[in-house]
């Protein structure tokens, strides 16, 4: 069992290293500083105005932890037909299941001590305390999320029907009583309370996992939720295959699309423009991307960064449609309907042109409610302009020509 | 009047080719069974004509036009209907009406006087504002009947339209088959169904291993294979029997 989980645990590693690399990419890792750099200077600038007595802090720290402390979820790789083909392994399922929880460890105590690292100075301006109060502090909170985990794997054998043992107010309370003691009384306190949490946990694990049954239901549908909420993380960068978009019906913008007349030549825009609009997949990358184009242009200044960006972004939108051109070739009727290839050419231009300007327009707007530099805004302007028109207009049917082409 | 013309065409997916010579044709107001085999070339045939396939030689006409000298002419007169549903996820039932509509250029107020008369047929008219994902395959498969029949093509491409429909459904079809056929629209249907292919069918096409084993009506097929019995379905089974032999 032992064994299964390794070679489970592996062939996880090995996909999620696989993700990881797509969402680590150039452009990404580039956000991703600017973001960090930006937070890690503003956060230097409180603590600098910090000084110890105020009365919120310790509250503040107290959320900060107990919401930590809930980040890293037990990780059992368990999989739907494991109900069926280890359903007579129940017993030897223990073994895995304690191993899981020791490679669940792994991720969420690094979280824990990280979140604590960055907290430190804060710990020691506001509250006065010597690196050692902060040091048991980090042993408490290190144990409770032990506890918490050990909880989850108890009530992986609780009977059905029983309030389970890791329900999210009893994690809470634990979490919340626990640190409000070591923040307010004295952190050896919290490291005792957590202790006590995780032998008494242990202790009715001990007595009971040998005659109860294994919940798989619960077990397998909360793999399932975590293994999802991973694969819809990568799918804001990637396409994941586990992720499919999905359809909304979206009636208020029915208004929107029925100003597309009914025509003969209008057929793939009115095919295409409900796509997009309705599917998650390419709408969801406009909007993310829109989004987090907006705020960056909200946040940076100077005369050129803007532009920078701005042509960055809407680069970045137009590159990622070219795709839904193809989106439909796999229904029949986009090759059997007495269509052109030249009139899906002309509706996909026409959809992107529509995109694009408005993205650029949204983006424009950033630039003009932060930027007080007319040259700033006068170029960002201009080159959005160019930029839209060329992609658009240039770059795309000379790309799908092209591709067209090389299919035969 | 020769609505399709198909002659000597040699095809298939990749440079192996699955059609070795074909040729056959449908007549004007003429319902043809495709039969044969899994595997026979019934698919690859089919996606021959409606130009998903271009064929390595051989060529196939559409009252005579081919798919290389003018796509559009072509691809107007013909409708399909797949063996497997297919549909816009994203398009509710009435927007892919409407696509239809768009598509073949067809008058809107009078394709939707059709279009009433088939949706109350097949039992629709309550779900124009359905996706796809909400139907259940049978109702794709009305959807696509629907979507097809809107159109007044000259020749109507039907791959095995029986399975998956409820009786009343295949009744209906065969009654829509009948009224188009009056109207002189040709049709080409490929099924398993043996027995009703042998009471609706005007002529047969019975391909074997990418060849055409037989062309005829029943009674051509009788004489040209005597020995094989009486019923579409016994000459079929002979065909078999070549096979495992």
């Amino acid at each position: 069992m032992k064994v299964l989980f390794k070679t489970r645990k592996q062939r996880h590693l090995r996909e999620m290293a696989k993700y990881l690399r797509l969402v680590f990419n150039d452009f990404f890792v580039f956000a991703l500083l600017f973001f960090l750099g930006g937070l890690g200077l503003g956060y230097s600038n409180v603590l600098k105005q910090l000084r110890p007595g105020f009365w919120w802090a310790p509250l503040v720290a107290l959320v900060v932890l107990a919401i930590t402390a809930q980040v890293g979820r037990f990780a059992t790789l368990i999989e739907d037909a494991d109900r069926v083909f280890l359903l007579p392994k129940e017993r030897a399922m223990h073994d895995y299941l304690v191993a899981a929880r020791r490679y669940s460890q792994g991720l969420a105590q690094a979280t824990q001590l990280i979140i604590l690292f960055i907290l430190t100075p804060f710990l020691r301006v506001t509250l006065n305390w010597s690196l050692l109060q902060v040091l048991i502090l980090v042993v408490a909170q290190v144990l409770l999320k032990d506890a918490l985990l050990r909880l989850d794997l108890a009530s992986a054998y609780q009977v059905t029907g029983q309030r389970r043992m890791n329900h999210w107010l009893i994690k809470w309370g634990v979490s919340l009583i626990v640190l409000a003691c070591g923040l307010w009384l004295t952190p050896w306190l919290a490291v005792v309370l957590s202790l006590v949490v995780d032998v008494l946990v242990a202790d009715w694990l001990r007595r009971h996992w040998a005659s109860q049954q294994i919940r798989w239901r619960q077990q397998i549908a909360s793999e399932d939720n975590r293994m999802l909420g991973i694969y819809r993380f990568f799918n804001l960068f990637t396409d994941v295959p586990m992720v499919q978009g999905t359809i909304h019906r979206r009636r208020y913008l029915d208004g929107l699309l029925r100003r597309i007349p009914v025509r003969h030549d209008k057929t793939y825009l009115y095919l295409y423009s409900r796509g997009m609009l309705r599917g998650t997949e390419f709408s969801g990358l406009v909007v993310r991307l829109t989004v987090i184009g907006m705020l960056l242009l909200a946040f940076i200044q100077g005369r050129w960064l803007p532009v920078i960006l701005t042509a960055l972004f809407i680069y970045l939108i137009g590159f990622q449609l070219l795709p839904f051109f193809q989106q439909y070739d796999d229904v029949v009727f986009t090759h059997v309907y007495p269509l052109s290839w030249d009139q899906r050419l002309h509706s996909f231009v026409t959809l992107i042109t529509i995109i694009l300007s408005t993205t650029a327009l949204l983006l424009w707007l950033v630039v003009v409610a932060v930027n007080r530099d007319w040259t700033t805004i006068g170029v960002t302007l201009l080159v959005a302009i160019v930029e839209v028109a060329y992609l658009a207009r240039g770059y795309t049917p000379q790309r799908l020509k092209r591709a067209a082409e090389n299919k035969g | 009047m020769m609505a399709l013309t198909v002659s000597h065409v040699v095809g298939g997916y990749s440079q192996i080719p699955v059609l070795k010579d074909i040729s056959f044709d449908v007549r004007d107001g003429e319902l043809v069974g495709l039969i044969g085999l899994n595997g026979a070339g019934k698919s690859t045939t089919i996606n021959h004509i409606i130009g998903l396939l271009t064929p390595h030689k051989g060529k196939i006409t559409l009252n005579g036009v081919t798919i290389a000298q003018d796509s559009q002419a072509y691809k107007q007169q013909i409708a399909y209907i797949p063996e497997t549903p297919v549909l816009y996820q994203e398009l509710t039932l009435r927007e892919h009406l409407e696509m239809t509509m768009m598509a073949y250029d067809l008058d809107q107020d009078q394709a939707w006087v059709t279009a009433k008369q088939l949706l109350k047929t097949f039992r629709l008219a309550n779900k124009l504002d359905w996706f796809p994902a909400n139907f259940s395959k049978g109702m794709k498969q009305k959807v696509m009947i629907v979507c097809a029949f809107l159109t007044q093509a000259k020749l109507y491409i039907i791959d095995e339209p029986f399975l998956g429909l409820d009786p009343l459904a295949v009744n209906d079809l065969l009654n829509l088959i009948e009224e188009r056929k009056k109207q002189g629209a040709s049709i080409l249907m490929s099924t398993h169904v043996l027995d009703t292919a042998q009471r609706y069918c005007d002529r047969f096409v019975l391909l074997h291993s990418g060849q055409v084993e037989a062309e005829g009506t029943l009674n051509d097929l009788r004489q040209a294979l005597p020995k094989a019995g009486e019923s579409l379905s016994d000459i079929y089974l002979s065909m078999t029997e070549v096979d495992r032999a």
